[in-house]
């Protein structure tokens, strides 16, 4: 069954698709052996990947040893939830990455509609509230919770792969890219107004910015587009400084962020104890396990927060480590965005590509105190089960795409 | 051609995406370099301030030594109990044991257990045996640091002079006060690292940041010569029944204190006990100040008129003066009229015709005064002033007493004629001895004081201290004539019981009324010394309301002659050929 957007592709797109089909037909009627070499797997991506999340069980069971046993009795408390999910998490992508990706491609209405009326569910008895915010679901005789807004992100990277494709060249036209724009914006009011999660409303509006991006042509929209949120954030800043009574309370974690030293016990406390952290570690660490900041000082140690119990252990060449994996993997998905057979698989890639490192930036860029205050896990290694399995299921599309590329292309 | 085109305007772009982000991770690689290396000392600071909970450590207080090395002021090891809130497992176990332990109660105890505070100090000066015990319940929670008490072996010898000290190892009075910043040291730290909720993280052990021990204060009190005029003005006190009688031995020299006696003197390892037969539900002022009254140092903090002791100046400003002469003749009929006023001599019937001497052996009112009357009121007044008595000694005590001194302009005849013999003004017994010593040592005035020096643990000198001597008091030659005049009051004058055998003793007794007059209350006095040509020791002795017999000749003489025939064997004081017989 050829669906209505493969038709389209074989009809704008290039010839190598039909190459494709050509090569693995021909692939089955030789030796198994010969498909194997001839096409891409990426194992690099992969051994980041992996890299990145044992990385992140030491780190979770170093950041939040303490506090589980101070909690649960079990030091390991964290660590076995975070395994368990890693578990999962690379059962699914292994299985994703097994899947021909234009499987998915019949989803990406359910998906877009699932992921809004999944968010509003939170507010049902089925939500459940940590920290202080109501942002999870809890599915039920699973015992797990997954964040509506991780499957929002998922569905947005879905769903505006295939509207951009099939869009064509629609997408390069003002109209179209206000369509491109428009689509989005539900849900990411949706996450930002019902779960309240500023942060992850950032991030699907980052991510479906990057895809228009990258799939239209045109520079000049987008560098107004910069601007214009540069002037507007710049804008939010004066006001709060200036003390007007606008946005009282992002102004807190606005002038907080200025200066997290003035106000150390409210606003201020997370971001200074984090840099506390980053601070006495200075570049060599104090070591693996040595932390001070995570007994109990430093509020989501394990989560959000766990970049600067890697730089107080780990000190600058710990964090450089971790930026640098982060960097190779954008490198690596790159190669694979830009070698992608079709336009679906390359906008599916940049998807994920911007998901992860929009949220690796900005987290980083938190715990720095760069950007104001707002929770955002470091991907793969921040402790968060939903978290981790969606973004390797996101992992497992990527080497899916990778693995239809044929190794000539290369 | 259009779908390669596509294809490389994409390219294009994720490698924009790419370069974009690889940016962005540079630029938070730079942010992180300077958190880490140009901010690193600042923050790591910080964080140790908050990872660290802080117990001091007493330092040990200097101890204080008498001229011999004996020790009278010394430290023993107590204990501090504390609580440490977030540490506490079973509070109702804690409240019970430290109750029982500490005899406090409950209440008290609860309410600083159940206080939210890092730390909270239940009970200081716990006895080394009850703090001993009180960890080996191994009490979660519950910290004893040990630290050191004042100790004062001798109990209460010389308590007025050495003072004692409070809970938080300062001075409260005396010596322990003004030798504080000596005596105190740097208390030290211990610093226990503590998660956020302050439980203590084991592993990361303690830091101690040492405390440096007090310097040693070496005073020039004489343990022995102290502990027998205490001795002779405890048997005064009992024989006469006085309200209290001071002892100051002195060298006159240098102002060397050697003994200080204020009896009744007070426990100073229990400083707080009020005598017994006092009231029990006294408000917390009325008992500060019957403490108060127990910790005063006559000596240093009351005034008083000093009455014919008061001659001495008089005596010494007329023939430094060149008014008299050991031989001017002077007649007393009994009384003086001065302007209007008719002054009675002690003797009503008059001492008759005397030299200058006499009046001093017989201490002559009507004498004294007509000296006075000849100096005349400006240069009486201006011979106060320059003898230093309108000053304070600068004695290295808390709390002299000033002067209490007529107004120069509202001084008369009368007025001048009563302060000639000591009457109607007050000034502390020490200014007295100081006045005193300067007279007859040559003329210098010298600063009495007890502090010699500072030695660390090991003996070795730190500070040698130093005090003011102002020269030219009176003339060499004054000051021998008044030695020899002061001799011969004691040896043939009022103060014959002031003579000691074998040795040249000079002196001047006073009895003198307190006010109001009238109240039959009086105070005995004498001031000796010796030897009487070359003076060595010189001391006062002063009985304040003498039962009986209060005769300054009668009580006080007595009192310095029994010290003599002691101490100036003791010092080394050669005895006199001359005197022998």
């Amino acid at each position: 069954m050829v669906s209505h957007v493969n038709r389209e592709y074989e009809e704008n797109r290039d010839g190598y698709e039909k190459k494709l089909y050509d090569t693995r037909r021909q692939g089955k009627t030789k030796h198994k052996k010969k498909e194997q070499s001839e096409y891409f797997f990426d194992y690099s991506l992969l051994f980041i990947v992996l890299f990145l999340l044992g990385f992140g069980l030491v780190m979770i069971y170093s950041a939040s040893s303490y506090q589980a046993f101070l909690e649960f009795e079990d030091s390991a408390h964290y660590l076995k939830k975070q395994l368990t999910a890693c578990i999962i998490g690379l059962v699914l992508m292994i299985v994703v990455a097994n899947i021909p990706y234009h499987f998915w491609e019949r989803f990406y209405l359910i998906g877009y509609l699932v992921s809004a009326a999944l968010v509003p569910v939170v507010l049902t008895p089925l939500g459940v509230e940590s920290h202080g915010a109501r942002r999870w679901i809890k599915i039920p005789g699973v015992g797990l919770n997954v964040q509506p807004a991780e499957v929002a992100k998922l569905c947005m990277i879905l769903f505006l792969s295939v509207m951009v494709c099939k869009m064509g060249k629609g997408v390069r036209s003002m109209k179209g890219f206000l369509v491109m724009v428009a689509f989005p914006m539900p849900i990411v009011l949706e996450v930002y107004l019902i779960t309240k999660n500023l942060s992850s409303a950032i991030i699907v509006l980052g991510i479906s910015v990057l895809m228009v991006f990258v799939a239209s042509p045109d520079y000049k929209k987008f560098i107004i587009m910069a601007l214009l949120v540069f002037a507007a954030a710049a804008l939010v800043v004066y006001l709060v400084v200036s003390g007007n009574d606008f946005m009282a309370f992002r102004g807190n974690r606005i002038l907080s962020w200025l200066d997290p030293e003035s106000d150390p016990t409210d606003t201020g406390f997370q971001t200074l104890q984090g840099l506390y952290a980053i601070g006495s570690g200075g570049v060599f660490g104090k070591g693996l396990g040595q932390s001070m900041q995570k007994l109990s000082f430093l509020p989501e140690a394990q989560n959000d927060m766990i970049f600067s119990i890697i730089c107080e252990e780990l000190g600058l060449f710990g964090a450089v480590a971790i930026i640098l994996m982060f960097v190779m993997l954008l490198w690596r998905m790159m190669v694979i965005a830009s070698n992608a057979p079709d336009l679906f698989g390359a906008m599916m890639v940049v998807g994920v590509m911007g998901h992860i490192t929009i949220q690796a930036i900005l987290n980083i860029a938190v715990v720095t105190a760069t950007i104001p205050n707002t929770g955002i896990s470091l991907p793969f290694i921040s402790y968060g089960g939903s978290s981790v399995m969606f973004l390797l299921i996101e992992i497992g599309l990527v080497l899916s795409v990778a693995k239809r590329i044929q190794l000539k292309e290369l | 051609m259009l779908e390669d085109n596509n294809r490389i305007f994409h390219r294009k772009k994720i490698l924009v995406v790419f370069l974009l982000c690889t940016g962005a991770f540079i630029g938070l690689f730079g942010r992180l370099v300077y958190f880490c290396v140009w901010q690193a000392e600042h923050y790591s600071r910080m964080a140790t301030d908050l990872h660290e909970r802080e117990r001091s450590i007493k330092a040990a207080r200097g101890r204080i030594l008498d001229c011999n090395g004996k020790v009278l002021a010394d430290n023993k090891t107590v204990c501090t109990v504390s609580v440490i809130y977030n540490q506490v497992e079973e509070p109702e176990r804690v409240i019970d044991i430290l109750c029982k332990e500490l005899e406090l109660s409950e209440e008290y105890v609860r309410q600083r257990v159940e206080k939210y505070s890092s730390m909270e100090r239940i009970k200081s000066n716990v006895d080394k045996t009850v703090g001993d015990r009180i960890r080996e319940y191994d009490l979660a929670g519950v910290k004893v640091d040990e630290d050191y008490k004042r100790y004062y072996p001798y109990d209460d010898l010389a308590s007025k002079v050495l003072g004692f000290t409070g809970g938080d190892n300062q001075g409260i009075i005396g010596l322990e006060v003004i030798y504080d910043t000596y005596l105190q040291g740097e208390p030290g730290t211990i610093l226990t690292v503590t998660d956020a909720k302050g439980i203590e993280v084991e592993s990361a052990g303690e830091r101690r940041i040492e405390p440096v021990s007090g310097l040693d204060l070496c005073i020039s009190l004489d343990m022995n010569i102290q502990a027998y005029a205490t001795q002779l003005a405890n048997q005064a006190l009992a024989t006469k029944q006085a309200d209290s009688v001071s002892i100051v031995v002195m060298n006159p020299q240098n102002g060397e204190l050697m003994a200080m006696v204020n009896v009744p003197e007070f426990d100073l390892n229990h400083p707080y006990e009020l005598p017994e037969g006092t009231p029990e539900n006294l408000s917390t002022e009325e008992k500060q100040n019957i403490l108060n009254g127990i910790w005063r140092n006559g000596c240093i903090n009351d005034t008083y008129e000093p009455g014919s002791t008061f001659k001495m100046i008089t005596a010494a400003a007329g023939l430094e003066e060149g008014v008299v002469t050991p031989e001017s003749s002077f007649s007393c009929p009994g009384y003086i009229i001065v302007d209007d006023r008719k002054i009675r001599c002690h003797k009503v019937a008059g001492h008759g015709s005397q030299d200058f001497t006499h009046t001093m052996m017989n201490s002559c009112n009507p004498a004294l005064i007509t000296v006075g009357l000849r100096l005349g009121l400006d240069s009486y007044y201006s011979y106060f002033e320059h003898f230093g008595l309108k000053r304070k000694t600068g004695i290295d005590l808390p709390g002299e007493a000033g002067t209490i001194m007529h107004k120069k302009e509202n001084m008369g005849n009368v007025e001048l004629a009563t302060v000639a013999f000591g009457q109607s003004f007050q000034i502390t017994p020490i200014q007295l001895l100081t006045t005193a010593s300067s007279i007859i040592n040559g003329g210098r005035r010298i600063t009495p004081h007890f502090g010699v020096q500072t030695c660390d643990k090991d003996g070795n000198v730190v500070e040698v201290f130093e005090y003011p001597v102002e020269e030219g008091i009176v003339s060499a030659e004054t000051s021998a004539t008044m030695r020899e005049i002061l001799e011969m009051v004691v040896a043939e004058g009022s103060g014959a019981n002031g003579k000691v055998a074998g040795f040249r003793v000079g002196g001047k007794t006073a009895t003198s009324q307190t006010l109001p007059r009238g109240s039959g209350r009086y105070i005995a006095s004498f001031v000796g010394f010796a030897p009487a040509n070359d003076p060595q020791v010189i001391a006062i002795a002063i009985v304040n309301n003498p039962q009986g017999v209060y005769y300054g000749g009668q009580v006080a003489a007595p009192i310095v002659r029994q010290l003599y025939e002691n101490i100036l064997p003791y010092l080394g004081i050669a005895e006199d050929e001359n005197e022998q017989n």
